[in-house]
């Protein structure tokens, strides 16, 4: 928690890691490594791999990763699980395209439409899991069938022929201030303000209570099912939210677009040392652990390795990983 | 006693747990074919003795004998494996299975690799027959039992697995008074087959009808051992009580406060555990909770915390009836209620997040604006607690874990103490603190209730009831038996009517001290 504390605000901008070594955690520290290593394994398959450019396009495509992964944190440092991740990007990512399909109202809504389309399936998984007390992995799973039940009825099954509005390309594809995409510019935006929330707020410290020990929170007098709401809620919006921009990117949605990031969300965050039970871990770290997984994708890709192969090393790297950090109980 | 070899032996055995001394150079001697009492108040050390001698914990030094030669014992399996078996006061059975697959859970006899259920039959048949429950089939599901009769399947379990020592911790304490009659008779006929019994409860007169030998512990030692009928009740409850604390005690106000009453329920019910009970509380006053462990003391400050879900009857706050639904609306507002929990550990703290985190963490909206927090008042308001309650900690950002159990508890307590909560219930906040610390609290407490607190204390310590309350509540099976006050608050009137005997009839006291 001290790092979180003390190198966190930084963290949404990647950070510069000298400053914070000596406090970080060890999972970051790793993770970092991890990061270091991949780039010089790259560098010796092909020259550009260090070339600014292509660090730069990395950062872009991680963007997305990491606002949704933003959420899944939320999420895993209360100690549960989002399933709904999948297809929360792609309601929110067609329901911002079907939007603009209304005229010049609905170009201007598309945006906040897509995320509240998002925050509401989050809102029933916090309903789900607060106050009806089901396990959030059932719940979050069965709220993803029915969004992706709901989305198969309104496209009919076919690609959507809805494509995005120009503020959603502007926002993933666009450059505000020059040679730092918009995109990653979002997720700066976002991580800070996550920070800020996990570190200053009197939400954070619950949010890290619960995690570490829902029943003293509860009797510490918190709102514990007020929190754990809000907290899907956020999940929700921020996953619709990186379907938006996704769909900005390709400048369309598409059925499925979201089942690449189930696991590569949660695994960003594990890998940047959030504890999977729960009431411990770093922005920063999940900053890392975004890197890291995009990164290890594109390498994967550039080595033409097959999409089988891809998911084969995730799961081997995230078992990894938890065998080195997870097991360390929440608490003892 | 009679001449035998000694079956199985303690010696020197000490045990800590964190700064705190469980057991010191405690010794204990069990011959085979006799049943051998342990007494002693909560907290005097028999659970941890037991626990040792099944395996439970290791002890720090000290060493078991058995049968001349000596034993270590790594878990309770390899202790049950050389004969020592223990009936623990909380059950142990799996509610969803049968009773005979209870019996055998630990080693089911086994044909081809599948469990024999002929054989496993037979087991519980024999061993239900032992524990003279014949009367229960071995394929009736354990849930569907009452609990008396779970408790027999638990003596049957434990004969199953063919003790030469066997121990009942409280085993009796959930029984009927026909059960106890017939597990009495059990017990002899198993003295008489050559085991070793050692009996652990609170009430003297099953001690007295089935002791050969007493041991009597305080405070970590065995304090005297004698062959039973040789002491008279007096003597014996002088010898569990000690005297060492009485001096640490703050002295009471005179006479009782006239203030307004702040707290109160009426009829207060909640499932079986409460019973019809009703109290006030007065500002300035401490109540205390006496009576036996789990008479619904606890269940009683979460009810008026608003954790328990289905209560019947009505509390009201400064004379106006409120419903309380939550931990959130008892301690903000206009209610100010705090609850210092059970178990720091899973209840008061978060053991890993820092001191500064934890002492900030119920007053949290106090001191954000807008949901952010104000680092200054924070960092303040923690510099005041921590001075007020000389908080040991090597820095505010280490985890609450790190210090010990004293100055946790103190950090439990500090949290509260920035809401400056006008009511504050207390759920036996000592447990496993040191003498030094519990002193402090003592102080606290009494600081509090001048400063106008309503002050609801429960403790399983009778010292401490009698040393800082104004008044006690004896509760017994969820409801309030008695009320004692002012020179009636003795030793003698709180241990009898704990066990919800009129002091006479037992003639454990001698008279009161005044």
């Amino acid at each position: 928690m001290s790092e979180t504390t003390h190198g966190g605000i930084m963290g949404g901008i990647a950070g510069r890691m000298p400053k914070f070594i000596r406090r970080a955690d060890p999972a970051v520290l790793t993770a970092f490594a991890c990061i270091v290593v991949l780039l010089l394994l790259g560098s010796l398959y092909s020259r550009n791999f260090l070339s600014p450019e292509y660090l730069l396009q990395q950062l872009k495509v991680a963007s997305f990763l990491g606002v949704i992964a933003t959420g899944m944190m939320l999420v895993i440092l209360l100690g549960q699980i989002d399933l709904s991740v999948p297809w929360a990007v792609a309601a929110g990512a067609m329901m911002a395209c079907a939007a603009a399909a209304y005229g010049s109202v609905g170009v201007a809504l598309a945006i906040p439409f897509g995320v509240l389309c998002g925050v509401a399936i989050g809102i029933v998984n916090g309903i789900g899991v607060a106050y009806l007390r089901i396990p959030s992995m059932i719940i979050t799973l069965a709220t993803n069938a029915v969004a992706q039940g709901l989305m198969v009825v309104y496209t009919g099954g076919f690609s959507p022929q809805d494509s995005a509005t120009a503020a959603m390309r502007y926002l993933a594809t666009g450059f505000t201030i020059p040679g730092v995409p918009n995109a990653v510019i979002i997720w700066a935006l976002i991580g800070a303000a996550m920070v800020f929330a996990l570190t200053r707020t009197s939400f954070g410290r619950a949010v890290y209570g619960i995690g570490n020990r829902e029943r003293a929170a509860y009797l510490s007098g918190i709102d514990t099912r007020r929190v754990v709401m809000i907290a899907f809620a956020v999940s929700g919006g921020l996953s619709a939210f990186g379907g938006v921009l996704l769909a900005g990117y390709a400048s369309k949605a598409a059925q499925s677009m979201g089942d690449a990031y189930l696991l590569p969300s949660i695994a960003a965050v594990v890998l940047g040392g959030t504890s999977i039970l729960g009431g411990r871990g770093s922005y920063l770290g999940t900053v890392a652990g975004v890197i890291l997984i995009t990164l290890l994708q594109s390498i994967l890709s550039v080595m033409q390795m097959p999409e089988a192969g891809r998911q084969i090393i995730y799961g081997v790297v995230i078992v990894a990983m938890l065998l080195l950090y997870g097991r360390a109980p929440a608490s003892r | 006693m009679d001449g035998t070899a000694p079956l199985f032996r303690m010696e020197g055995i000490s045990k800590r747990y964190g700064g705190v001394r469980a057991l010191e150079k405690a010794e204990l001697t069990v011959t085979a074919g006799s049943i051998h009492a342990i007494l002693g108040e909560n907290g005097a050390g028999k659970s941890t003795l037991i626990k040792i001698m099944a395996g439970v914990v290791a002890p720090d030094e000290g060493r078991m004998t058995l049968d001349g030669s000596e034993v270590t014992f790594a878990s309770p399996a390899a202790a049950n494996q050389s004969g020592i078996v223990c009936i623990f006061q909380e059950l142990s059975l799996i509610p969803e299975l049968s009773v005979a697959d209870n019996i055998v859970i630990s080693n089911p006899p086994k044909r081809f690799g599948m469990i024999d259920r002929k054989a496993q039959r037979k087991i519980a048949e024999e061993a239900l027959a032992r524990a003279g429950a014949s009367d229960i089939h071995p394929r009736a599901l354990v849930k569907d039992l009452p609990l008396s009769r779970r408790q027999m399947v638990e003596i049957a379990k434990a004969l199953a697995r063919k003790p030469r020592i066997l121990i009942l911790d409280e085993a009796t304490s959930a029984l009927t008074a026909a059960d106890v009659a017939r597990v009495f008779e059990v017990l002899k006929r198993l003295r008489s087959e050559g085991l070793a019994l050692l009996y652990i409860s609170h009430r003297m007169n099953e001690i007295a009808e089935l002791a050969d030998h007493c041991t009597v512990f305080r405070n970590g030692r065995n304090v005297a051992s004698y062959p039973a009928g040789s002491k008279s009740d007096n003597e014996v409850v002088e010898l569990m009580i000690g005297r060492e604390y009485s001096h640490i005690f703050p002295p009471k106000p005179a006479s009782a406060p006239a203030a307004a009453t702040v707290l109160e329920a009426r009829n207060l019910s909640w499932a079986d555990r409460l019973d019809n009970i009703s109290l006030s509380v007065r500002a300035g006053e401490v109540v205390g909770l006496g009576g036996l462990d789990g008479q619904g003391q606890r269940e009683l400050l979460l009810a008026f915390f608003g954790v328990l879900r289905g209560l019947r009857g009505e509390v009201l706050i400064d004379g106006r009836p409120v419903s309380i639904a939550s931990p959130t609306a008892a301690s903000h507002g206009r209610i100010g209620m705090a609850l210092i929990p059970e178990d720091r550990k899973t209840e008061g703290l978060m053991l890993p997040m820092t001191v500064r985190e934890n002492l900030s963490f119920a007053a949290l909206d106090r001191l954000s604006k807008a949901g952010i927090i104000d680092r200054a008042a924070e960092q303040r308001l923690i510099d005041d607690m921590v001075g007020l309650l000389a908080i040991k900690t090597a820095g505010l950002d280490i985890p609450v874990g790190a210090l010990s159990g004293g100055n946790q508890q103190k950090v439990v307590i500090a949290k509260w103490l920035m809401r400056q909560p006008r009511i504050i219930l207390l759920n036996d906040p000592t447990r496993g603190i040191d003498v030094g610390t519990k002193q402090e609290l003592y102080q606290l407490m009494r600081k509090l209730a001048d400063a106008g607190a309503a002050i609801l204390f429960y403790s399983t310590d009778y010292d401490e009831l009698i040393g800082c309350c104004d008044r006690v509540l004896v509760l017994y099976d969820g409801a309030v038996k008695r009320e004692l006050v002012g020179a009636g608050l003795t030793e003698h009137a709180l241990i009898a009517s704990a066990l919800n005997i009129h002091g006479d009839d037992v003639r454990i006291g001698q008279g009161e001290h005044a």
